[in-house]
């Protein structure tokens, strides 16, 4: 399975029927060969597979394509982040942010609210609810983001703290943690506008986007 | 100690054990041990700033990132830009200023005529001192040197900022008037004479 | 330390771009311009309504053909550097040699007046025809691709030397969309549900998909259609609009 980088906005999968590609609706731009396009009903489990996308809050519309050709992807003109993953780590992202995966690739919805009340926050303060989705296997993820994604290595040498808002994804052994920091200045609105910060530690990478914006 | 590097929408600051003023909520990231906090009044440029701004009814809003580590600046997928600042004064549109190094100072400039059109604040920001500036911009920034006889003019929605000995006036002919689409833009545009450079933002809107 | 870069009335690029999304045109006579392109210029440059050149010189005018477009564009006439820009995207310069390139409305920018423009059967295209150079825009770098292809009608952005598209309504997607119950969830078709079906030989120009600007053209093209409507058809549109007005 390749995804091929066609720009810093768009991508070129090579979908056959050994491999065929989960994408967001809509996100087709245009096709050559012999493929063939499915709703999909939420994600999860791969071509096919159902999670109760409603129940989670986590519903993102799906297709499947799936036949022998090349098939461009994109979103209203936001960046293309492509992240091979080897099998060794799940991918963590919000299901908006997913452009196109190999289909092969299992995802899940995860319940982030078990992390305690400060990682339940940390959905709503995001306005991205309080379900995560996670990619598992080996294979290519896209994922969208506003003015491209840039990938920070966390070894826990150093603390690393990111903007709830800007936050895009991680891999590797990582946990998330919303710190506030609301004091007097906040309050009257003389504040530093970084009133939450995403306190991350462990090993891995961290995907923060150059923008504060939601999509 | 501060070093400032843009990386195409982001902006990279190394600060060792000094602080840094940035534009509120800019910071996407962090490694170290940084601290976030509202700048002083007038944006750390004392209480006549303040109260020059207040009546220009111009807004600066910055905090202060203090400590020792690399922070990461980024705002709404905009171009990032480290001017250098040095000798001859440089003026901004308030609202392209994302980072200011310490030896630098802001204040506010009445604009006259220019400002009471272009929905841009009456007043324009002027920088002096020593120090690097970094600013953001709807696709890169770009100068356009002006010289005697070699006037620029500029669309009032893509300038960002103007630095050397220039003069600026307001151009609004029946000829300008009808380059400006229905209900978009502005109906005039800006000429600038003199010596100096003009910064222009790759997009007019 | 790298600043950004700086140029003269001379150091300008003469016809090229000056970075990815910003292009200078070295002007000696007539350009077409869309309004509100201009970023910035050097030199002596007047600009004039395309209706109203034609009282200066007609047959520049007359390479205009489109009275849907004419009030979006101007003439820029005069000796100097014209620099241009939209929204921050992509532009490319394109050279014709005694051709013809079907391109979408808002994103053309510019043209040298050499060549002319029709309206395109395609609604929200142009035709531009003829030898000479036009400036368009694209959301992220313009990808070429051959026919036989199928493209989502928001990521076109123009094609040349082959026949105009037909639109293909991929049935099996609707046939799903119907057994899934899934209109709801769509809420409007999707660019998988309707193509513009190239074939033949030729090139077809995509750009990444966008959140279309609202081009006051095609407000004027369908008010002309409403024209083959009988009246009671009319009403019955009326109504439809005001009742979505209202949804909102």
């Amino acid at each position: 399975m390749l995804f091929e980088q066609v720009n810093n906005k768009v991508v070129r999968a090579h979908v056959t029927a050994q491999s065929p590609v989960l994408a967001r609706r809509g996100a087709m731009l245009g096709y050559s060969g012999a493929v063939a396009f499915r709703p999909v009903r939420g994600q999860g489990g791969g071509v096919g597979g159902f999670v109760g996308a409603a129940m989670s809050g986590e519903s993102n519309p799906m297709m499947a394509s799936e036949g022998d050709g090349a098939v461009l992807y994109g979103y209203k003109g936001l960046y293309v982040t492509v992240i091979d993953l080897d099998g060794s780590y799940p991918l963590t992202c919000e299901a908006d942010r997913l452009l196109a995966h190999d289909a092969n690739l299992q995802t899940s919805v995860q319940f982030v609210g078990s992390g305690g009340v400060r990682a339940a926050v940390r959905g709503a303060m995001t306005g991205q609810g309080l379900f995560t989705t996670l990619v598992h296997g080996r294979g290519p993820v896209a994922l969208l983001s506003h003015g491209g994604a840039f990938p920070l290595q966390v070894t826990g040498q150093w603390p690393v703290g990111v903007d709830p808002q800007a936050y895009v994804g991680h891999t590797g052994n990582l946990s998330l943690d919303l710190k506030a920091k609301v004091g007097f200045r906040d309050l009257t609105g003389r504040g530093s506008g970084e009133a939450f910060t995403l306190q991350v530690t462990g090993q891995g990478t961290v995907y923060v986007q150059a923008s504060e914006q939601k999509f | 100690m501060i070093t400032l590097t843009a990386d195409k929408r982001v902006l990279v600051a190394e600060i060792n054990n000094d602080s840094l003023r940035a534009a509120q909520g800019s910071m996407v990231a962090f490694e170290g041990s940084v601290e976030f906090v509202g700048a002083k009044m007038g944006g750390g440029d004392g209480f006549r700033a303040a109260l020059k701004r207040r009546v220009a009814g111009e807004s600066l809003d910055l905090m202060e990132a203090r400590g020792t580590g690399r922070v990461f600046f980024a705002e709404d997928a905009l171009d990032v830009t480290v001017l250098d600042v040095g000798g001859s004064r440089l003026t901004l549109e308030s609202d392209h200023i994302l980072a200011v190094t310490p030896g630098l100072r802001l204040d506010v400039q009445f604009a006259g005529l220019r400002g009471m059109t272009s929905g841009q604040g009456l007043a324009t920001t002027t920088v002096d001192g020593q120090g690097q500036i970094a600013v953001k911009s709807d696709g890169p920034i770009f100068g356009l040197e002006a010289s005697p006889g070699q006037d620029v003019v500029v669309d009032p929605d893509a300038y960002v900022g103007s630095y050397g000995n220039l003069q600026m006036s307001m151009v609004s002919g029946v000829s300008w008037k009808s380059l400006v689409g229905e209900g978009t833009g502005e109906p005039f545009s800006l000429r600038f004479t003199g010596h100096g450079l003009v910064y222009v933002q790759s997009a007019e809107r | 330390m790298a600043g950004p870069s700086v140029f003269t009335a001379q150091s300008l690029p003469d016809g090229d771009n000056v970075n990815p999304y910003v292009y200078s045109i070295g002007l000696a006579g007539e350009w077409f311009i869309s309004k509100g392109a201009m970023l910035a210029y050097y030199g002596n440059i007047r600009f004039e309504a395309v209706s109203r050149y034609a009282s200066v010189r007609d047959f520049v005018a007359a390479q205009f053909a489109s009275p849907v477009y004419v009030q979006d564009w101007v003439v820029a006439e005069g000796q100097g550097k014209l620099v241009i820009g939209d929204r921050g995207f992509d532009l490319n310069a394109y050279d014709l040699d005694d051709g013809n390139l079907t391109i979408k409305a808002s994103n053309l920018l510019a043209f040298d007046t050499r060549l002319a423009l029709k309206q395109s059967i395609v609604p929200g295209f142009v035709v531009l025809i003829g030898t000479g150079r036009f400036i368009a825009s694209s959301n992220g770098p313009v990808i070429f691709v051959e026919p036989p292809f199928r493209a989502d009608p928001e990521a076109l952005l123009g094609w040349a030397d082959c026949p105009s598209p037909a639109v293909h309504h991929d049935a099996a997607w609707m046939a799903a969309s119907f057994a899934g119950a899934l209109q709801g969830a769509l809420g409007r078709t999707s660019g998988e549900e309707k193509q513009y079906d190239f074939t033949g030989t030729g090139t077809v120009l995509m750009q990444s998909s966008e959140i279309a600007r609202a081009d006051p053209a095609v407000l004027r093209l369908i008010e002309d259609q409403t024209r083959l409507l009988t009246d009671a058809q009319a009403g019955s549109l009326g109504q439809q609009l005001m009742a979505r007005v209202q949804q909102r």
